[in-house]
């Protein structure tokens, strides 16, 4: 066909309507590639649709534009729902990281806690170590000027072993200074005396036998080192335990002598 | 008119700017043409409004160089509008709508706030026979198919494409004075 011919034809009214078939809408196209000077007047056949669309319409609102372009808008997030999640996500870390945060702040001061009743009681531990450590401190000077002292010259050093009838492996040691009439009895070897009496320390002169009362070993399960300090003792010859009651006796009870040793010049 | 097709691919590349300009082009005449079909302006807004939103999500989809983009858009708008008017909400509130075409439309309409010139237009109507009226309602505004349109006006399928070019020639020398 020829241009003239696809004018007059109304083919062009009905291609811009799009009342064609695809068959003659090709026919149009091959037409125009053929002759593009005959887009012209399909453009002014539009142009009278559109002029006359224009006139049916009342001038439309700049309103709906807007609702449009805020439409478009909304589609867009739609479509990238990916970066939705990709917020979910975040506020879920916030949120794991806010509880993480939470849980370790609690944990801290749990720890805190627990570090200063530890402290507390590694105070109270302390300062019982420390008394036990001074208390051990004094009873090691104790011990040690003790040992000193009866290791020194001055002191001799008396055996007392046991009397056979009455407690035959008791036994007692008396250091005896003379220069200073002291006297330390080392009552190691002597078993614990019964409830309500008490071991009575003589100093013996032996002819004629007159004993005297030097001390008595009191509290004697208490004391631990068995040590027992005797002072103001008169000339002895010998020296003997008696196992007294309480509060002791004016004279020995020589049923009850433990342990005996004497003097030796 | 020439068609944009500069713009028209920018607006495929996601230029919202071109868009615009596309919209504010054609939205008058796009709105002429669905209010011929729902024939209540408020109805007419809302399919505009759903019409180039579609015309955005389906950009795409047009070829330039194949067919018009007018037409193209034509399509959209009609099929639109003609789902609106099936719905069950637009058939209860439009019960007592009588059947009307454009020129029922145009006439009926006496605001001259419209930028064409209404009265012209009137007077053009009036001149133009009635099978050009009823012809280039059912072509254009409700895109019916040439089989459907002479099945419709009871004229042979052969006559369709002529009878089309004798009224377009009428609606020429009205509108554009050409």
């Amino acid at each position: 066909m020829t241009k003239e011919e696809i004018i007059a034809s109304g083919l062009l009214e009905l291609y811009v309507t799009g009342s064609l078939t695809a068959q003659e809408i090709e026919t149009v196209e091959d037409a125009i590639k053929r002759d593009p000077s005959l887009v012209d007047e399909i453009e002014t056949i539009e142009a009278s649709f559109i002029h006359l669309s224009e006139t049916v319409g009342t001038p439309v609102s700049e309103t709906n534009w807007h609702r449009i372009k805020a439409e478009i808008k909304r589609i867009r997030p739609l479509h990238s729902s990916q970066s939705d999640i990709g917020r979910n996500w975040g506020a879920m870390t916030g949120w794991a990281a806010a509880i993480l945060c939470f849980a370790g702040v609690f944990w801290m001061i749990k720890q805190n806690n627990d570090l200063r009743q530890d402290l507390r009681h590694s105070n109270t531990q302390n300062s019982i170590l420390k008394e036990t450590v001074e208390s051990n401190g004094v009873e090691f000077a104790e011990v040690t000027s003790l040992l000193n002292m009866i290791r020194s010259k001055d002191f001799k050093a008396i055996n007392l072993p046991g009397n056979v009838s009455v407690s035959p492996t008791a036994y007692a040691t008396v250091y005896f200074n003379e220069k200073t009439m002291e006297a330390y009895i080392d009552a190691k070897g002597l078993p614990v005396p019964p409830e309500g009496k008490v071991y009575q320390v003589w100093s013996l002169k032996m002819d004629p036998l007159t004993p005297r009362s030097i001390g008595l070993l009191e509290s004697f399960a208490a004391t631990e080192s068995k040590f027992f300090k005797i002072e103001n003792i008169p000339t002895p010859e010998a020296f003997g335990i008696t196992l007294e009651p309480e509060g002791g006796s004016e004279s020995p009870s020589l049923d009850q002598l433990y342990t005996l040793g004497t003097v030796t010049p | 008119m020439k068609q944009p097709d500069d713009l028209i691919k920018q607006m495929q590349d996601g230029d919202e700017k071109a868009f615009s300009s596309l919209y504010h082009m054609y939205c008058n005449a796009i709105q002429g043409v669905i209010l011929s079909i729902v024939r209540e302006q408020e109805t007419a807004e809302e399919v505009l409004q759903d019409v180039f939103v579609k015309v955005w999500t389906r950009r795409q989809s047009y070829q330039v160089g194949k067919g018009r983009f007018y037409t193209w858009l034509l399509n959209i708008a009609r099929n639109t509008a003609i789902d609106k008017t099936r719905s069950k909400a637009y058939k209860n509130a439009n019960k007592n709508l009588s059947p009307e075409n454009f020129v029922n439309i145009i006439v009926a309409r006496d605001d001259v706030s419209s930028k064409m010139d209404t009265i012209g237009i009137k007077k053009f109507i009036a001149s133009l026979q009635p099978i050009c009226i009823e012809l280039i309602d059912l072509l254009y505004f409700k895109g019916f198919t040439q089989a459907e349109t002479a099945k419709n006006l009871d004229t042979p399928l052969g006559t369709i494409k002529t009878r089309a070019r004798n009224c377009m020639k009428q609606l020429r020398k009205i509108v554009l004075d050409k």
